[in-house]
């Protein structure tokens, strides 16, 4: 009898992150969160094709309110539809939101553990490093990147890359500190592990979960980013994206609000999104692993 | 009697001379001075091939940092550590990695000496692949044959370590010290995180093991019971010193250093007679700073029986009757 | 026979888990008697550390919860208590310390601070009273210079020191019962001698009796006239230590005595094998069966203990063993 029990649960012999996955699915907000953020994906990327146009073309009359001559969104000040401009947008904040965190992560992951692992002067000047752009006003900063090297799409990604870094470093370089002096790393150093699998095979996996949750927030973060930027006027004027359609229409909110509301919360909804799922990957990654 | 010397010189498995570890502590500012914790201080022991020496102290005595630097996962500042014919310490790199796999070692807590992201089958195979890699059906082979030897059932290879209990976790982190087939184990506290049921079953499984497999074992440990369960002879550590080292009958039937003493009357006991026969020695107050500490006796502050002279000099280490070392001025 | 002190009668408490309701504590009475000192011995999970939250009416709230029984202190039934009877018993008639003394003080407070704001809260001491009578309780727990060391903030005192302040804490209002939950666990083993006589000696002083929970056999025999013995929730056993270590009336005593390798009055070549307890705890969804929960793990076990949960056989001694066979142990 007991033996058929055992057999059942080693069959279910899952791996840490299948139930991490399993908990992500109970947490409702959350999946709700990726279903939305999952539709907004698939219409960056099929929209322009499903509601084919120029989203820079002239269209008709200037401040035509939503639904007017089939426009349903209406149109923007210089008469360009709103709808194509929001979904060609769309693809553009999300590339900008995801490069601009992979660069966030890569950045961090790399100043983060190597301080974190070899300690001494090592993390001494990762660390000084890491909080001189820390202190830096991010926004300055950045619009100083942009402004100085121009503003293209790459030069963009890069300044929020660079201003946002300093947290995931600072997470991973806790992590780290914390999974260096587990007794399972000293045994695989025990067994001659060398340096490099010892930092990306066994402590990084381990030290992943709250970096990933730091990752999905800063793909919102960066989102909220761009748009600060383009609404400025800092960005490139040859694409679309939502902060650009919010800075371009900004003289004309009293008038026709919804040029302005729309983008708004297409930002709004997408960070939201992203923000459930962060939450949720927290709460299913977290408890996991602080398992006795 | 030269001969007979001889041959004891072969036995030995490992012996360490003056090790001493030490870590720097800083003192306030980036500029403040730096001083060092002694953390083990000038010290030496033997261990036979097949037995087991058992190190044993209170938090702070250094018994683990020794143990650390022997396996070369804590640096030593000084002396040496030769294990079979070979100067552990002085070996580098490729020689050094190589060498591990005679030195392995069983930890304390169950629950964080396994990484959590791997199999039970992977963690066990991660020294055999790092140190020696071999064939696939090979590899299979060998732990299937571990898991055997501590008694899992092969289908429990597929496993995460959550999904076992600390008992058997202990057991994998066994199977996993052996998979280099070491020369030493250092099992430190193997069993204190552990239900007192489940520690007779690790306590057998290691006796049985090393009967076996012919293993030495460096045994850590501040349970005195479970260390004159486990082992052949004990040294006795306090702050960074090793204060007496003699073989298990006669440095519990007969401890020399007062510290022993204390330490020994200090541990309850179910034997009634113990009980009666034994009268506890209190020790006060609380060990001196180890960053600074006294120049004379390091036991001498604490001690019932100190006098004058062990607040002068340091005594050493010397051997009072056939190899019972004792290190006290009045012993 | 005088009235006990504490006695629990016929204790359940229901545990919420996610297989559903567990009772973690299944029929337990016992006594206490004043001035007496009870062990509770097991291994982790068997109950003993939830026995001592009911008595304290500390069970984790919406998760735990007294289904039936009663504990009678001083003849008030306190599962009736409301929260705010049970707020002034709670450190003042009964009290407890901790297995972790790093985390049981408040890091922020000098350990003065700490103490007189019990003695202020359920003494109504004025400030001044309250710091003059801290500093004799530091030194009623043999803290040396305690003028000095009152203001001291707990990081400045290692662990032994900390479990002094914790007693001290503890003893402030002279309570009838002072609960010490493993209290030298986290300790080094001679100042787990230095606690021990501490609280023997002050037990002796204030008449205070003491619930001593521990898995160390060694400890209760030096420790304590009474223990239970807790399996799966359940009392395995139940008497005075002396007898119960010399003769225990169920297997499972026997295995939690004979599994530890103590030592002796005097140590000989002989090292025997240990005795195993095979197997595991039973799992919280199979505490409330009809039959003998230690049964899976017993060498006597036979049908009828997994058929049917044994009754406690009371042996002339005061002996009390849960056990069918409890007579061929």
């Amino acid at each position: 009898m007991s033996s058929d029990a055992e057999k059942e649960f080693i069959e279910k012999a899952r791996s840490p992150f299948s139930e991490a996955f399993e908990m992500f699915r109970k947490n409702h907000a959350a999946v709700a969160g990726l279903v939305v953020l999952i539709f907004i994906v698939l219409a960056g990327i099929f929209g322009p094709y499903v509601y084919p146009g120029d989203p820079f073309e002239m269209v008709w009359a200037p401040f035509s309110p939503p639904g007017d001559e089939g426009y349903f969104l209406g149109t923007d000040y210089l008469g360009r539809d709103l709808a194509s401009m929001l979904i060609h947008g769309a693809r553009v904040s999300i590339a900008i939101g995801l490069s601009a965190a992979f660069l966030t992560v890569f950045i961090g992951i790399t100043i983060g553990a190597l301080a974190g692992f070899y300690r001494g002067w090592v993390e001494e000047v990762l660390m000084r490093i890491t909080e001189f752009f820390q202190v830096l006003p991010t926004l300055l900063f950045s619009m100083v990147i942009v402004a100085l090297f121009g503003a293209t799409l790459p030069m963009i990604t890069l300044a929020i890359g660079l201003v946002s870094w300093p947290a995931v470093a600072r997470i991973t370089r806790s992590e780290f500190l914390r999974i260096r002096e587990l007794e399972y790393v000293m045994a695989a150093r025990a067994c001659g592990v060398s340096n490099g699998k010892l930092i990306f095979k066994v402590i990084l996996p381990n030290a992943l979960p709250p970096i990933i949750v730091q990752a999905a927030l800063m793909v919102g973060s960066a989102i909220l980013f761009e748009a600060g930027l383009s609404f400025l006027g800092l960005t490139d004027p040859n694409i679309v994206s939502w902060g650009q359609i919010i800075g371009s229409n900004r003289e004309y909110i009293l008038d026709a609000s919804y040029t302005v509301t729309v983008p708004g919360l297409a930002i709004f909804v997408t960070v939201l999104a992203i923000s459930l799922v962060g939450d949720g990957l927290n709460d299913a990654l977290n408890p996991k692993l602080r398992q006795r | 009697m030269m001969a007979e010397a001889e041959t004891q010189k072969d036995d030995m498995l490992l012996e360490v001379k003056d090790l001493t570890v030490r870590f720097p502590v800083k003192r306030g500012g980036i500029f403040g001075g730096k001083s060092y914790l002694y953390a083990v201080d000038d010290i030496s022991f033997e261990v036979k091939r097949g037995e087991t020496l058992a190190i044993v102290g209170e938090s702070g005595s250094g018994k683990t940092t020794a143990a650390l630097a022997v396996a070369r996962l804590v640096e030593a500042y000084s002396g040496t550590v030769r294990l079979g014919d070979e100067d552990f310490l002085a070996l580098k790199d490729d020689d050094l990695r190589r060498a591990r796999a005679k030195v392995q070692i069983i930890f304390q807590d169950p629950y964080a000496s396994l990484n959590p992201r791997l199999r039970a089958e992977d963690i066990v195979s991660e020294p055999i692949e790092s140190l020696n890699p071999l064939g696939k059906s090979e590899r299979q082979t060998v732990i299937d044959g571990l898991f055997k030897d501590v008694g899992l059932r092969p289908e429990q290879q597929r496993l995460f370590p959550h999904q076992f209990s600390g008992g058997q976790r202990q057991r994998i982190g066994i199977a996993r010290a052996l998979a280099t087939q070491p020369e030493l184990i250092i099992c430190d506290e193997p069993v204190s995180a552990l239900d007192v049921a489940v520690q007779a079953q690790i306590l057998n499984l290691l006796r049985k093991l090393q009967k076996e497999r012919d293993l030495t074992f460096l045994f850590i440990s501040h349970d005195l019971g479970v260390v004159q369960h486990m082992c052949d002879s004990i040294a006795v550590m306090y702050m960074g010193k090793i204060v007496e080292h003699a073989d298990r009958k006669s440095l519990f039937n007969d401890p020399k250093h007062p510290y022993t003493q204390a330490l020994l009357s200090a541990v309850p006991s179910v034997d009634a007679k113990r009980r009666r026969n034994t009268k506890r020695i209190l020790i006060p107050g609380d060990p001196p700073d180890p960053i600074n500490p006294p120049q004379g006796c390091r036991f001498a502050n604490r001690c019932p029986i100190a006098e004058a002279k062990c607040n002068e000099s340091q005594p050493p280490l010397r051997e009072i009757k056939g190899g019972h070392k004792v290190a006290c001025h009045l012993a | 026979m005088t009235v006990p002190l504490l006695k629990v009668e016929n204790l359940r408490i229901e545990l919420a888990t996610r297989d559903g309701v567990a009772p973690v504590i299944d029929d337990l009475s016992l006594e206490l008697g004043v001035g007496e000192t009870l062990s509770f011995v097991g291994e982790s999970g068997c109950g003993k550390s939830m026995t001592a939250l009911a008595i304290m009416g500390l069970l984790p709230e919406k998760v735990g919860r007294i289904a039936s029984g009663h504990i009678w202190f001083n003849g008030e039934d306190l599962t009736k208590a409301d929260d705010a009877r049970l707020r002034q018993i709670r450190g003042n008639e009964i009290s407890m310390i901790f297995q972790e003394p790093m985390t049981s003080l408040n890091p922020v407070y000098t350990i003065g601070e700490q103490i007189s704001e019990v003695l202020r809260r359920h003494k109504g001491l004025s400030q001044r009273q309250a710091h003059a009578k801290a500093i004799e309780l530091l030194d009623a727990v043999r803290i040396p210079n305690p003028q000095a060391r009152v203001d001291d903030y707990p990081h400045q005192m290692s662990g032994g020191q900390r479990q002094r302040v914790m007693i001290a804490i503890a003893l402030a209002c002279e309570p009838k019962i002072l609960i010490a939950d493993e209290p030298t666990t986290a300790l080094d083993v001679t100042v787990q001698a230095q606690i021990f006589d501490l609280l023997r000696d002050l037990g002796q002083q204030t008449g205070t009796a003491t619930i001593l929970i521990t898995h160390d056999m060694g400890a209760v025999a030096e420790m304590a006239e009474r223990m239970i013995v807790m399996y799966a929730g359940r009392k395995a056993e139940e008497g005075p230590v002396d007898q119960v270590i010399d003769s225990p009336r169920h297997p499972y005593t026997k295995g939690l005595i004979s599994c530890v390798p103590h030592l002796l009055d005097t140590l000989t070549d002989e090292r025997p094998e240990l005795t195993e307890i095979g197997g595991i705890v039973p799992s919280l969804r199979d505490f409330g069966k009809n039959e003998c929960l230690f049964a899976s793990r017993c060498t006597i076990a036979d049908e009828k203990c997994r058929a049917n949960r044994p009754p406690e056989a009371e042996f002339d001694n005061q002996q009390r063993s849960a056990c069918w066979h409890a007579g061929q142990v």
